[in-house]
């Protein structure tokens, strides 16, 4: 039910072409879509500004229940409403091109099959250009209407009922509509034929089927795990390898809040989850274009890395305030770009030399030039773990010395020694175990909590902070030994909600609160399994798979007690530690 | 103006070219990397791809000269203006057509525009005037073709 024009985020399914994607509504508007990239300005985004910001609605222009899915093992959206006089089904996709087929530069499909009765189906095709500042021109040429926008162009087609922007028509049982809505930029538009559109979707079913057939994964929850992995996949910017960290931008982390922030970047951080979770797949395709990425992304600021880069390789990302949007439900301001690219974090050190580690133990090369520069990026963080940063949660307050990130700089020189004993990389072994070992006399003398039996937030505080499970995920310590096993209990008594975890206590520079971080949880599955207490970890994970909404789809975040979808959606990071729980609790039972 | 000049020219624009975009990725302006680039079309090996990527330069650096050449002798003229002139339409073309589009379209690890969730690509398209690899990208590429056209230009003149 939609409040003020808005849906609730857990309402929205996503479907994608590796290279941008579109969420669509259970009433059926396509309330965000960006084009031609993920990253690019929006053409539709009702989700920010029901009124401004542009939709392509389809719905029966009766009172009417929704039910949907995802067509088995695909990233095509089936959704189907029935009303007192019958029932119409909606395929929804943006189509891959089969070989040799002149298709549009980007193409979202809808299809709609009446399968009861008769439904009177009405839509309208409103996009806003350029994050809904522009509306653009609207005209019919070649029996399609066309939206233009200086070089942009978008070209409805529609057979089966009339080729109208805004229209209503009556099917009847067996009847069928296609609408293609195919873009162009800065190039002539394609216009599509019926036949070779629906051919088109055919394909694309085709193609998520065969994808996701090939993972095999026989461990529990397989159908969360798989659906992840769809996700997953969306979320690659098949142009460049990138894995982006959510589709959208500014879904706040409270509603009515200043936490919003644009997703749509690809974060180092993500990689050592990425890599693990890709490589655990059988993605192997998959992870070797994403370490590419990664290694060819960051060269431009090597041995310094950024937090997060550009989908198409670029290091800038300045943000700004869209004031003309009204925000999801007046969640304001309405943010695209992250300033987060200019903080120092100093565990995506971590993440990306342990992503280099997962890389190299399973294609057993680097090449010369990648393990120099592997070398160099663990000369810096020698050099350099003792200062203060922003930390994981990119926190806007004053850097402190986070303990998860002075972990995380630990696996960056324990990952380079394993990497030169296998000859991989240049062997300074000698300074950075000295420096290895000088981290874990720093954490083991301030970021520990005799008291709470527990790590801490920051060497000096007694907060704590949920990413202090990461712990038992990079092999810092036992995750059965004391400490561990302590700061696991501390954590899930003092931040925990029922199987939800808020991720600290404590000043981050942004006002008001945020909600749970669903990753979180699944990091806290994942480690109770890597401590041996698989019944708590499967207990935990199988109320959390429960949390996901109809189509398992979870958003960055989840209100403690309403369980509200909070944040951009969906979220890489969540799915990615999805997947790494449930084969670390397959592993532990044995499964 | 003998051809002989113009080729001798095309080697040391591009040995000041290569070693000026070189220069620049050291200095963090740029993640360009030609021989990378063209080395890749044949194989997955760093290596390998950087020695095969910078043969393969030359070879092109020698081509283009060819083509200064017939520009110079059909205008009856030739000299380091003229040649900075001719660069200037040589980034032009590269960096908008033949490393923006034709490199992409030929190259089996790189991806493109049209690149969709089928595939996996090992290396970012490049973008116009090669944007995607930096900021700095464009202005670097200018002006080592610059550079390039001016000497083949003045090499081809007898200096």
């Amino acid at each position: 039910m939609r409040e003020n024009g808005f849906a609730p985020i857990a309402d929205y399914a996503l479907i994608g072409d590796g290279r941008t994607s579109a969420l669509v509504a259970r009433d059926g508007s396509i309330d965000w879509l960006c084009l031609p990239d993920a990253d690019s300005p929006s053409v539709f985004a009702a989700i920010l500004d029901a009124e401004r910001g542009g939709s392509f609605s389809l719905r029966p222009a009766e009172p009417y229940e929704t039910t949907r899915r995802y067509v088995e093992g695909t990233n095509v959206l089936e959704t189907t409403f029935r009303t007192a006089g019958g029932a119409v089904r909606v395929t929804d996709a943006m189509t891959l091109s089969p070989p040799g087929q002149l298709a549009p530069f980007r193409e979202l499909v809808r299809k709609v099959e009446c399968v009861d009765g008769q439904v009177e189906l009405e839509w309208g095709v409103a996009p806003r250009f350029d994050y809904g500042r522009r509306h653009g021109r609207v005209g019919l040429r070649a029996g399609r209407v066309f939206f233009t926008e200086r070089s942009q162009a978008l070209a409805l087609s529609v057979w089966g009922a009339e080729p109208k922007a805004r229209g209503e028509v009556r099917f009847r049982r067996g009847d069928e509509a296609l609408f293609s809505l195919a873009a162009a930029d800065r190039q002539p538009a394609i216009l599509p034929g019926r036949s070779d559109t629906a051919q088109r979707l055919e394909h694309t079913i085709a193609f998520w089927r065969g994808w996701s057939e090939d993972k095999e994964y026989g461990g529990p929850w397989r159908d969360a795990v798989i659906r992840s992995a769809l996700v997953l996949k969306l979320l690659v910017y098949a142009p460049s390898g990138a894995i982006t960290a959510a589709p959208t931008a500014s879904l706040p982390e409270t509603i009515g809040g200043a936490r919003n922030w644009d997703y749509r970047f690809a974060w180092l951080r993500d990689a050592t989850y990425a890599l693990d979770a890709l490589l655990t797949l059988e993605c192997p395709s998959e992870a070797h274009a994403f370490f590419w990425w990664l290694m060819h992304a960051s060269r431009l600021t090597q041995p310094r890395l950024q937090v997060l880069y550009r989908i198409n390789g670029g290091d800038r990302a300045p943000e700004q305030e869209l004031e003309h949007l009204s925000g999801y439900r007046g969640s304001v301001p309405v943010r695209v770009g992250n300033a987060a690219v200019g903080q120092l974090q100093l565990d995506v050190y971590g993440a990306v030399l342990n992503s280099t580690w997962l890389h190299a133990t399973r294609h057993g090369d680097l090449g010369g030039e990648t393990g120099r520069a592997v070398a160099k990026i663990a000369d810096y963080v020698a050099k350099h773990w003792r200062e203060p940063d922003s930390g994981i949660w990119e926190v806007r307050s004053e850097p402190s010395h986070f303990t998860q990130s002075k972990v995380m700089c630990w696996v960056a020189l324990d990952r380079a020694i394993k990497l030169a004993r296998d000859g991989l990389i240049p062997d300074h072994t000698a300074r950075w175990a000295a420096e290895a070992k000088s981290i874990r006399v720093f954490v083991d003398e301030h970021c520990w909590d005799e008291e709470r039996n527990s790590y801490v937030r920051a060497a000096g505080t007694r907060e704590l902070d949920a990413a202090l499970l990461t712990l038992a995920l990079v092999g810092y310590d036992e995750p059965n030994g004391t400490r561990l096993r302590g700061t696991i209990d501390a954590i899930r008594r003092e931040l925990g909600h029922g199987p939800l975890l808020r991720r600290y206590h404590g000043e981050d520079g942004v006002a008001g609160e945020d909600g749970a971080f669903l990753a979180c949880s699944f990091w806290l599955a994942d480690a109770l399994a890597r401590a041996g207490r698989r019944e708590q970890a499967a207990e935990l994970m199988d109320e959390l798979v429960g949390l996901a909404n109809d189509v398992g789809l979870y958003a960055e975040e989840m209100h403690p007690t309403t369980r509200e979808f909070l944040g951009n959606f969906p979220q890489a990071l969540v799915h990615l530690a999805l997947i790494n729980a449930a084969f670390s609790i397959a592993e532990a039972q044995g499964s | 103006m003998t051809l002989l000049g113009a080729l001798a020219g095309g080697f040391v624009g591009t040995l000041v070219l290569t070693t000026g975009l070189r220069l620049a990725q050291v200095l963090g302006l740029t993640r360009m990397d030609i021989p990378l680039l063209l080395g890749t079309m044949f194989t997955e090996d760093r290596t390998r791809a950087s020695v095969i990527g910078y043969a393969f330069h030359f070879v092109n650096g020698q081509l283009f000269a060819i083509g200064y050449a017939a520009i110079f002798y059909a205008v009856d003229e030739a000299g380091w203006l003229l040649g900075t002139a001719l660069g200037l339409v040589h980034v032009a073309f590269a960096g908008g057509a033949l490393v923006n589009i034709l490199l992409p379209a030929i190259h089996p690890r790189m991806g493109t525009r049209w690149t969709d969730a089928k595939e996996s690509p090992l290396l970012e398209p490049p973008g116009f005037m090669l944007s995607n690899y930096g900021r700095h990208t464009a202005l670097v590429t200018v002006i080592g073709h610059l550079a390039y056209g001016a000497i083949v230009g003045g090499f081809a003149a007898g200096l």
